[in-house]
């Protein structure tokens, strides 16, 4: 590990039209206490597309969403230093709403994580917390919502049962709808397929990329098929350093960076 | 040979081992079914309906349990209401905030410790400790007293039930419900709460079950009432206390109410036991 922090990391980050970015960071440092886990990271992520965050374990794409909506906040000892710029506004100001700042950016999870309450409860929770509305667009709400995660079908006579009694796929597709309810402009999510078989994943991917048409999204995934089937762009990292980011096609057909070459002609990782 | 010898060993290492533990199922079953038995046979002769609407008679005289039973649902109940209250939001704490910054983190591990030392402290102290804080300041004895001393002999139960059911909940059950913009304490009520109810309502469950027999810091406390009473500022009377009383006493009658009141006491805990089984049973499938 030692060679590691002699050795040079050119990055390479193409450039997207400024009134495109949604999000980006620019100098992200992040720390669990003192390991230092994010080096330096300025990455753009585009207004209505999908961006695909990929490389090795342990490569800080997680860490990197997490740092997104603050997530890791709950947890004492990690912290980020630099720059995430939210429309403009740095989230990482002090005195920022949390919780606003977390319906605005919305996470989906690895494993789904229903709530132990209906699904019609499930896909309320957020609406709920800020919005005080009637019944029947609450009622509209959950349909619509649960209509663009394409879920409604599947659970339209059932809204009143569990949302624990769900397939695993149903279940994560309950999540983003959850997610979608409360309207939010940045969609993040990590990994969100690796605990759902093929049929699933395809259809949750679907899901995204309908979904695009209306929300910023960034993807954490180490199936590098999935990045190229949705991501409209991507980034790939190592060893908590953004080594490129292209568009999708640019970064699987003609990486700059060896390391990126190497990882998607499976070399290594 | 060698290798002969070393399985024959083993399989009189076995045997021994076996049989041992075996004698030593049938001894503690034995001894357990002594104890419902010598209840059964002593306590069903003495049952009829005037238990349930008589109070504890005088000497010689005819009477049931009623203000027994009454008082000891009263002292219980009162007393879980607080410990659950206490508890749920301790064992919260414990689970949900004190990691949080170190000092909590300090004050989290001395919390820890003392509700392990209560859990297992002598309930007699415990009383005494009442007796002292609640029942020489107002010169009396009285049902408020007791219901103090059984809550302080539940709650360390559920805060501990509590905590240890928190922190089973998957870590990222707590960030999805913060990720919606809920803030923690909303996600701690709404999601977590709900996500633990089974596992905190075992553990209150279980608690009750505790102290439902517990005597000796009833006697520093509540002590007795031979008449029905529903003021907890008074003497109040309980099922364990009328047992100890009658138990001891010269007069057949007494004794054998206080069969009829331990009968009563270990149905009430038997059932509660099964309760939670099936509780827990059906958790497990859910």
């Amino acid at each position: 590990m030692t060679d590691t922090k002699t050795e040079v990391y050119e990055s390479f980050v193409e450039a997207i039209p400024a009134d495109t970015i949604k999000l980006e960071t620019k100098n992200l440092d992040f720390f669990y206490g003192k390991n230092k886990s994010l080096h330096n990271v300025s990455i753009p992520f585009q207004r209505k597309s999908i961006t695909g965050l990929i490389g090795p374990s342990g490569c800080g794409k997680s860490t990197l969403l997490r740092a997104l909506n603050r997530i890791y906040a709950l947890y004492p000892g990690q912290k980020a230093e630099g720059q995430i710029l939210l429309d403009g506004a740095n989230v990482l100001d002090k005195g920022v709403d949390l919780s606003l700042l977390r319906a605005r950016v919305g996470m989906v999870f690895q494993q789904p994580t229903p709530f132990p309450m209906s699904i019609y409860d499930n896909v309320a929770f957020g609406v709920r917390l800020y919005e005080k509305i009637s019944k029947a667009d609450l009622d509209q709400r959950v349909e619509e919502s649960l209509k663009r995660s394409a879920l409604w079908n599947e659970v339209k006579d059932k809204l009143h049962t569990s949302g624990l009694g769900l397939s695993g796929g149903q279940q994560q597709r309950l999540c983003v709808a959850r997610t979608i309810a409360v309207r939010p402009e940045v969609i993040l999510l990590d990994e969100p397929a690796s605990a759902l078989d093929p049929i699933s994943t395809a259809k949750l991917e679907e899901t995204l990329v309908e979904l695009k048409a209306d929300y910023t999204i960034v993807i954490v995934t180490h199936n590098l098929q999935q990045a190229a089937r949705i991501s409209d762009h991507a980034a790939f990292m190592f060893l908590g350093r953004l080594i490129e980011f292209a568009q999708t096609a640019k970064l699987f057909d003609n990486p700059k960076a060896s390391r990126t070459a190497d990882y998607i002609t499976g070399r290594f990782g | 040979m060698a290798v002969l010898d070393r399985r024959n060993r083993r399989q009189i290492a076995n045997t021994a081992f076996v049989t041992f533990s075996t004698t030593a199922a049938v001894i503690a079953i034995t001894a357990l079914a002594a104890i419902l038995f010598s209840l059964l046979v002593k306590g069903v002769s003495g049952l009829n309906l005037d238990i349930f609407l008589l109070s504890t008679p005088a000497p010689q005289s005819h009477g049931g349990l009623a203000n027994a039973i009454v008082g000891s649902l009263m002292l219980c109940t009162v007393a879980m209401i607080g410990a659950v209250i206490v508890g749920v939001l301790a064992g919260t704490f414990l689970a949900e905030y004190s990691g949080l910054h170190p000092l909590l983190n300090a004050y989290g591990s001395v919390v820890r410790f003392l509700n392990d030392v209560l859990l297992s402290a002598p309930s007699i102290l415990i009383g005494l400790f009442v007796y002292y804080i609640a029942v020489r300041p107002v010169h009396g004895f009285n049902g408020w007293a007791g219901a103090l001393a059984l809550g302080l002999i539940a709650a360390p139960v559920v805060t501990r039930t509590t905590e240890d059911v928190l922190k089973l909940q998957a870590k990222q059950l707590r960030e999805s419900g913060v990720a919606l913009g809920a803030p923690m304490w909303v996600t701690i009520q709404k999601v977590l709460w709900r996500a633990s109810s089974g596992g905190i309502l075992t553990g209150a469950l279980l608690a009750f079950a505790r102290i439902s027999g517990e005597t000796a810091p009833l006697l520093f406390t509540s002590l007795g009432n031979q008449f029905m009473n529903f003021d907890l500022t008074k003497p109040i009377s309980n099922l364990p206390a009328v047992i100890f009383q009658f138990g001891l006493s010269a007069y057949d009658d007494w004794q054998s109410l206080a069969w009829v009141g331990a009968l009563l006491i270990a149905f009430a805990v038997l059932s509660i036991n099964i309760l939670v089984r099936v509780l827990s049973q059906e958790q497990k499938r859910s």
